[in-house]
C-alpha cells in the first residue's frame, strides 16, 4: 500500500550493531529489495561483511547510498571513503563488502536486485519478522516466529540460532542449548557468534555452552 | 562498461540534465553506475521552489520508492499532501498519483523503481531523456550525435524517429523534422496523432509537407 515513513521511525536497534530500517517489508515492496542501516556511534559496522553468494544471500547487485554521516567501505581489498551523498554500487555478487561508520548517525540506504530475474526477497530477509520481536524484547513472540520458520525450513541454522537466543532470554536453558548446538552443527560461524552474544548470558556458565562454542575467542555478535 | 566489481560516485559528480525550463535537474544514477536490476535516478531542485518530481501515475506496473536525500519537499500521494524532510521514504504503488515540489534550496530526491514479478528492463526513454537534457543545457551538437546513436540502436522503433523529429523541430530544422516524422508515422500511425497535438511542431503545422 502506498505510504510514507522517515528512516528514523523505521529503525530498530538490534543488539550492539546498527539500527535496521526494514523498508521493503514495511511498505511490502515486491519489485526490489531496500533497507537502511543507522550507526548511532562511530566505529559501528554499519554494513556487516558479506558477499551475495551464500545460501542465505540473493546474488543481488547492491547499491549503497550514504544518506548522512560518513563511512569507510572495504570492498575486496579496497578501502573507500564514503561521505554523505556517496553511492557505492557493488555489481559483483562475489565481492566481499563491509562498511564502518565514521560519524554518529551514519545512515546507509541499500537497494538490491538480481539482474535478469524477477525480484524475490533474500532468504535472510525472512529473519526480519522475528528480529522485530527481538527489538521489542518480546521473546515469546520471537520463539513462536522462529518455530514457525523452522516448520517451513527445517534445520535452518540461522533460524535455530535466533530461536536459541530467544529461549535463552526466557530462561529455557535446555532448549536454548539444544537449538544452539544444532545451529552450530549446521553452520560453524554460529559457534563463534554465540561467544560474545549477550542473548546467551543465561547459559554462558553452563559447561554445555562451553562445549558447543569450543571456548573459542571471537568478537561479539548480536542477534 | 567496465566490469569492475564495484563503482563509486558522489551525488555532486552525477550528470545534471535540465528536465524543463523551471530548473528541475535529472541526475542519472542507474545509467552512470551500470545498474541493471532496478531503475535509480536522482532529481535536484536547486532554487527550492520548483517541481522535483513530476506529477504522474505509473501505469506500466512499476513500483516506485522515493527517498528525500537532501532538503525538503512537499509530496502529493493520492489525495494526501505530505511534508517530507530529508530521510523520508515515499512509496507509491502502480497507479497512485504522485509528485513533489521542493520546499528548500538544493532538494534532492532519489527515485527507485522496478516492475514486480518480471526482470527489470532498462527503459529506452533514458537515452531520449539524455538527448533532450543535452539540448536544454546547450550541448546541441552532442544532443544530435546522441540522437543518431539512439536511432542506430532502435532502427524499428517509431518513438526514436518521433523524438528525432521533435529535436529537429526545436532546432528549426524543417527538412529533418518532416523526414523523421514521416518515418515515425510509417512505423506506427499513432505518431501522427501525437504530432497533431505536440507544440514542438506548431511552427511547422502550416507547411504543406507536414505529415500530421
Amino acid at each position: 500500500m502506498s505510504g510514507t515513513a522517515n528512516v528514523t521511525e523505521l529503525a530498530l536497534r538490534l543488539g550492539n550493531g546498527p539500527s535496521w530500517a526494514m523498508v521493503r517489508t514495511h511498505f511490502d515492496i515486491q519489485a526490489f529489495g531496500v533497507n537502511a542501516y543507522i550507526a548511532e556511534e562511530p566505529g559501528i559496522s554499519v554494513i556487516e561483511e558479506h558477499d551475495e553468494l551464500g545460501e542465505r544471500a540473493g546474488r543481488h547487485e547492491e547499491l549503497y547510498f550514504v544518506s548522512s554521516g560518513r563511512a569507510t567501505f572495504t570492498i575486496n581489498d579496497d578501502e573507500v571513503d564514503a561521505p554523505e551523498g556517496t553511492f557505492v554500487f557493488v555489481r559483483d555478487p562475489a565481492a566481499k563488502r563491509t562498511a564502518i561508520a565514521q560519524e554518529a548517525g551514519t545512515t546507509i540506504v541499500i537497494v538490491g536486485g538480481k539482474p535478469g530475474e524477477a525480484f524475490i526477497p533474500s532468504p535472510w530477509e525472512r529473519n526480519a519478522e522475528g528480529l522485530v520481536h527481538f527489538a521489542n524484547e518480546d521473546w515469546e513472540q520471537a520463539v513462536e516466529t522462529y518455530e514457525r520458520f523452522l516448520e517451513e525450513t527445517p534445520g535452518d541454522a540461522g533460524f535455530l540460532y535466533n530461536l536459541a537466543c530467544a529461549e535463552s532470554r526466557l530462561g529455557r536453558k535446555e532448549k536454548a542449548l539444544e537449538h544452539l548446538r544444532l545451529s552450530a552443527e549446521g553452520e560453524e560461524r554460529f559457534r563463534h557468534a554465540a561467544v560474545g552474544d549477550p542473548d546467551f548470558d543465561a547459559v554462558r556458565d553452563d559447561p554445555e555452552f562451553s562445549a558447543i562454542t569450543g571456548q573459542v575467542d571471537a568478537p561479539g555478535a548480536g542477534s | 562498461m567496465s566490469e569492475k566489481a564495484y563503482e563509486v560516485v558522489h551525488l555532486d559528480e552525477l550528470d545534471r540534465f535540465p528536465v524543463d525550463d523551471e530548473g528541475l535537474l535529472w541526475r542519472p544514477v542507474r545509467r552512470r553506475l551500470g545498474i541493471t536490476a532496478f531503475g535509480t535516478n536522482a532529481y535536484t531542485a536547486e532554487q527550492g521552489t520548483e517541481r522535483v518530481i513530476e506529477e504522474h501515475s505509473e501505469q506500466d506496473g512499476h513500483e516506485e520508492l522515493y527517498f528525500v536525500a537532501g532538503g525538503r519537499a512537499t509530496f502529493v500521494l493520492g489525495d494526501d499532501e505530505i511534508d517530507a524532510p530529508a530521510g523520508t521514504f515515499i512509496y507509491a504503488e502502480p497507479g497512485t498519483k504522485r509528485g513533489a515540489v521542493a520546499a528548500e534550496p538544493n532538494t534532492t530526491v532519489l527515485a527507485i523503481g522496478a516492475k514486480r514479478g518480471v526482470p527489470h528492463e532498462i527503459s529506452a526513454w533514458e537515452e531520449i531523456f539524455v538527448v533532450f537534457g543535452l539540448y536544454r543545457r546547450g550541448d546541441k551538437a552532442e544532443a544530435r550525435a546522441h540522437m543518431e546513436k539512439v536511432l542506430e540502436k532502435h532502427p524499428d522503433a517509431w518513438q526514436g524517429y518521433y523524438n528525432a523529429a521533435c529535436l529537429d523541430a526545436l532546432d528549426r530544422n524543417r527538412d529533418g523534422a518532416i523526414e523523421h516524422l514521416r518515418r515515425a508515422i510509417e512505423l506506427d500511425p499513432q505518431a501522427k496523432e501525437y504530432a497533431a497535438k505536440d507544440e514542438d511542431f506548431d511552427w511547422l503545422r502550416d507547411d504543406p509537407e507536414f505529415p500530421a
